[in-house]
């Protein structure tokens, strides 16, 4: 049972990390709150979908082509919708709302309600002291690192990193330092859309593809997002396996309370902000005015 | 007679000088005529829906839009409300009139014991925190299914008056009363200490301030006027089920808040009132029934675009001008203060 | 131009003409999804046959079916569904109601009907306690008669005698051996009792029980739940199930490899897509199901063949109801000679009718009655991506039960 916990927390916490990460970026460094973003996480599913089923396209053309079309689409949301009101927090916040609906209702009138499967990239399992691992999840993982590792390289050891990174501390002043803002602020959507891409891809053939499986994810991820503190790469991971963890004990130590497995990783989430109002890695901001 | 006067006297020289107010005015009425010029029972369900929304619109406007504290998971005080009337008055018999309060009550702990735990977070934190207590609080509802009703939830539930028409004045008298009230309340001294709180929390405090004790009595007086809703919401529908407690519920109530104009009060009233029947007004259109949902995010996201500060903001802008002087507002095309006589625009004196 | 005006004003006066002979129906369901999309195509057959044989004779008149499509949008909106129901009756000033999905929803539906004393026939939602009303307060809601599916207390003694099948399977097969067993279902009040019960009887049926797992009906990923059904060694796995997990379920337990078979409940193994929704990974999945292209009835064939000639694909439950419904409302008003629902609900009460699913005759809860001959449902299990029938013995074009070689 032991082993079983440890594989299973470790492999979802995975899946969990490669999908908070680019939540985290927007999240945390543009200060964006982007419901949309688990939006086009799912775009990216149906898009692969429709590229690998129905069009045979091939998993790497297929994958490629998704994610650069999402990304193009939320370069172009960002421009239409979110630039013009960007000065008016809530705005932005229901802006993003319901850029989500109308993506779920366009997915909902495309395919219907239906449940569509992707199949796997790879096929077949990993047996880990006994514990089964199918060959995706392990995909999974490897995305995951390489992402968090992308992302971190970008963050600190390029100038576009840099320029984000500064936007993000004080946007006025990268401002009147003469950065282009607004062009840095594109980058970071499109940046992390991106990330939201990849998991959609990668993530999506172990879960079921339907016009509500943003929801979910979302509320995982904030979870995820806060409880390891707002723009911390080393949080959003960490937060991951924790939230990857919980669930997994839930469900051997309480076979039969499965269904809490959602309820308690949110109670640890509070219980976590109770003690450390800004997350495990946040930095405590001084008293904003 | 002298009542009449001065009830005359208050209506000339303030309600009817200014367009907004006039516009509340010819709501109100409207909403207690309504009966008289449709007294059909889909467009009173719809109406009683769209009062009962309005309440938790404007509960939401009152925590979110004053104090800042924008919460993500309004919907746990509604179905508090809804769940502890319901089974109150299932399991003990206790008649709805009574139960209504008690849902009230309950919710008020809910958002007491919530306002509590939240009160050190702030901002995307607070929003975050809060998004998590209905999903936590559904867990439990479906790991004490003898209790709660699990999937199901709590039904047979008595009405609280037996016609359409009865049920719609107990939604349209509650939300009159509870919405002037909170009008009310932000508009008088508690408001203004809330405004403060929200634009400089430090400066509040240095200036006295006890601003945890005011963040607090708003959660639990906004989840008061959200479980009233919910209570008569439970007792409308005659089920009290897991839908209340839902995300999509808690993005809605953002969406009206936003939408209507956050910190008004009356914006989100607006909103509900506009987009709840246009909603369904499209909805039942046949094949377009579907679109429903597309139409109401597509046009949430138009009227944003030019309007990001809300409906309620946009349109009292158009039609009001601020004196310059005395703050007080005006008609837009009147050219001197009506109260001291100030220029209202430059040149037009 | 004169001649088409012509036309046109006949064409009117014959619509005009028709109006005033027609029974208006409305059909109630989240069309935006397959079960709603179901609903309605099973009754825009029946009206379309109906029609097209005279209409129904209401006391020597020929009458015509007149559909109104409703959407109640009651997946994402309970509020919705009752404005929809609410709708159709004062507005559209329908006659009759057909259809409902989440039972949660009807349940909300069920006291509009009851308010204004229309009747209402249920094609979808399962839940006891929508027929358990009927009985404790049947002057308010007598209204309610469920066409389909069987209620869940009798689901429980079909899913137990498939289970019986399996294990005998696995008895043969495996040289005597007592299966282990491990029960997979969703936190909910419907599944409480089957699960209660099969901890009761499982040791009667020789059955080894290993554990119970509980995910939520909407769990999206049940990897953990089903590492530890491995450690179990279970050989069957007990599932009970209607939400979108039920996917989820199927394919995990072929992504990781299980050797365990699924019987049991599994309402999304019942429809056409799951194949597909699984990625092809559901083999040997198997499940209650409430019709299936074998012949249950005289009518069963022709309704799939039919079905599928008009729609390019297979019919869901739902449409096979909300089918039967209407073809039950004609005989019931025929049999009445008249459309006053006062008078058709006794009429309704004694009616034995041939249904696609079964034979429907209805018990003092306005539910199916169960058992052979009337209606019992049947269970069928994915091989190679074809729903297979093995359930019940005896009819017409069951085939055997698989198991995985060991």
């Amino acid at each position: 049972m032991i082993q079983d916990i440890l594989v299973t927390g470790l492999v979802n916490g995975g899946v969990y990390a490669l999908l908070a990460i680019g939540f985290s970026l927007i999240f945390g460094v543009a200060r964006i709150v982007n419901i949309a973003h688990t939006a086009f996480y799912m775009l990216a599913a149906y898009s692969f979908y429709t590229l690998l089923v129905r069009a045979e396209m091939g998993f790497a053309l297929a994958g490629i082509v998704s994610v650069a079309a999402v990304v193009a689409l939320s370069v172009l949301c960002y421009k239409l919708v979110i630039e013009p009101v960007r000065e008016h927090e809530s705005a932005v916040l229901i802006a993003t709302i319901a850029l989500a609906l109308i993506f779920q209702e366009l997915m909902l009138l495309a395919y219907g309600g239906n449940y569509l499967g992707i199949p796997s990239t790879l096929e077949g399992v990993l047996i880990l002291f006994g514990v089964s691992i199918p060959y995706q999840r392990l995909l999974i993982l490897a995305v995951a690192a390489a992402m968090l590792a992308a992302t971190w390289f970008l963050l600190y050891r390029t100038r576009l990193g840099l320029a984000i990174r500064a936007t993000a501390n004080d946007l006025e002043v990268a401002n009147l330092m003469g950065m282009n803002v607004e062009r840095v602020a594109m980058a970071t959507v499109g940046i992390s859309v991106a990330l939201a891409a990849v998991a959609g891809v990668v993530v999506a053939p172990v879960f079921v593809v339907d016009p509500f499986m943003w929801l979910s994810p979302l509320v995982t991820m904030l979870a995820i997002v806060v409880l390891g503190g707002l723009g911390s790469l080393k949080g959003s991971l960490i937060g991951a396996l924790i939230i990857g963890y919980v669930e997994a004990i839930t469900v051997f130590a309480l076979p039969a309370g499965a269904f809490l497995k959602g309820a308690v990783a949110l109670t640890i989430m509070v219980v976590v902000l109770l003690a450390r109002p800004e997350g495990l890695f946040g930095v405590a901001f001084e008293e904003e005015r | 007679m002298f009542l009449l006067r001065w009830m005359w006297a208050n209506l000339r020289n303030e309600v009817l000088v200014l367009p907004s107010r006039i516009l509340a005015l010819a709501w109100v009425v409207a909403v207690l005529l309504l009966p008289l010029a449709f007294p059909d029972a889909y467009v009173l369900r719809i109406a009683t829906f769209a009062c009962l929304f309005a309440i938790f619109a404007a509960s939401w406007d009152l925590l979110a839009g004053y104090t800042g504290q924008v919460s993500f998971g309004h919907a746990l005080f509604f179905g508090a409300g809804a769940y502890a009337s319901a089974l109150l008055s299932l399991r003990l018999g206790l008649s709805p009139w009574f139960t209504v309060w008690i849902g009230a009550a309950v919710a008020t702990v809910f958002g007491a014991v919530v306002g509590f735990l939240c009160q050190r977070l702030r901002g995307a934190y607070l929003s975050l925190a809060t998004l998590a207590f209905p999903l936590i609080a559904l867990g439990l509802l479906f790991a004490f299914p003898d209790f709660s009703g699990g999937e199901l939830g709590v039904s047979g539930l008595r009405r609280l008056a037996a016609s359409a028409t009865g049920n719609y004045y107990v939604a349209a008298l509650s939300m009159l009363a509870i919405v002037f009230g909170l009008w009310l309340l932000a508009d008088s001294k508690f408001g203004i200490v809330l405004h403060a709180i929200r634009d400089d929390e430090v400066a509040a405090r240095a200036s006295g301030i006890n601003t945890p004790r005011y963040k607090l009595a708003v959660f639990a007086l906004s989840a008061a006027a959200a479980g009233f809703a919910g209570a008569l919401f439970a007792h409308y529908l005659r089920i009290a089920g897991p839908s209340t407690l839902e995300v999509a519920l808690s993005f809605q109530v953002v969406i009206w808040g936003i939408f209507g104009g956050a910190a008004t009060i009356y914006g989100p009233v607006a909103a509900v009132f506009i987009l709840y029947p246009l909603t369904e007004w499209l909805g039942s259109y046949g094949a377009f029934g579907e679109l429903r949902l597309l139409a109401f995010a597509v046009i949430v996201l138009l009227v944003l675009l030019f309007m990001p500060r809300g409906l309620a903001p946009w349109v009292r802008d158009k039609v009001e001008s601020q004196c310059p002087r005395c703050k007080q507002r005006n008609r837009a095309w009147r050219s001197v203060c009506r109260l001291c006589n100030a220029p209202l625009r430059l040149g037009a004196a | 131009m004169l001649r088409t005006l012509l036309a046109a004003a006949a064409a009117a006066a014959i619509a005009g003409g028709a109006q005033a002979q027609t029974v208006k129906i409305a059909i109630l369901g989240p069309m935006a999804f397959v079960q709603g999309e179901n609903h309605w195509a099973g009754a825009e057959m029946a009206r379309d046959e109906i029609n097209k044989a005279g209409g129904i004779n209401v006391g020597g008149k020929r009458v015509q079916i007149e559909l109104i499509r409703a959407d109640t949008n009651e997946i994402q909106s309970v509020p919705d569904a009752t404005n929809a129901i609410e709708r159709v009756i004062t507005r559209d000033k329908v006659d009759f109601l057909v259809g409902g999905f989440r039972s949660e929803a009807v349940l909300a539906m069920q006291e509009v009907a009851a308010d204004n004393k229309k009747l209402f026939l249920g094609a979808g939602a399962a839940h006891p306690q929508l027929g358990a009303k009927v009985e404790k307060d049947y002057n308010r809601f007598k209204y309610w008669f469920r066409v389909t599916p069987l209620h869940v207390g009798d689901l429980v003694k079909a899913s137990f005698a498939v289970l019986g099948v399996a294990a005998a399977q696995f008895r043969q097969e495996r040289k005597g051996a007592t299966p282990k067993v491990a029960i997979i279902a969703e936190k909910a009040i419907w599944t409480e009792g089957i699960v209660k019960a099969a901890q009761a009887n499982f040791p009667k049926m020789k059955l080894d029980l290993v554990g119970l797992w509980q995910p939520s009906a909407v769990a999206t990923d049940v990897s953990a739940e089903l590492a530890g059904i491995k450690r179990s060694g279970a050989d069957l796995v007990f599932t009970v199930l209607s939400g979108p997990v039920g996917i989820v379920v199927g394919r995990q337990m072929g992504e990781q490899q299980l050797a365990a078979v699924a019987v049991g409940i599994n309402v999304e193994a019942q429809k056409d897509e799951f194949w597909q929704a699984t990625a092809g990974k559901a083999q040997f999945v198997s499940t209650l199901e409430t019709v299936s292209e074998v012949e249950m009835t005289p009518k069963t064939v022709p309704f799939y063949n039919a079905f599928r000639a008009r729609f390019k694909k297979g019919p869901t439950y739902n449409a096979a109801g909300a089918y039967d419904a209407l073809h039950l409302l004609k005989e019931a008003i025929e049999k009445a000679g008249t459309t006053d629902t006062e008078k058709l609900i006794p009429v309704l009460e004694k009616t034995i009718f041939t249904g696609v699913g079964g034979v429907i005759e209805f018990d003092k809860r306005h539910d199916l009655i169960f058992g052979p001959g009337r209606v019992t449902g049947l269970a069928i299990q994915w091989q190679d991506g074809h729903k297979i029938p093995f359930w019940p013995a005896g009819v017409k074009g069951i085939k055997p039960f698989k198991l995985p070689a060991p």
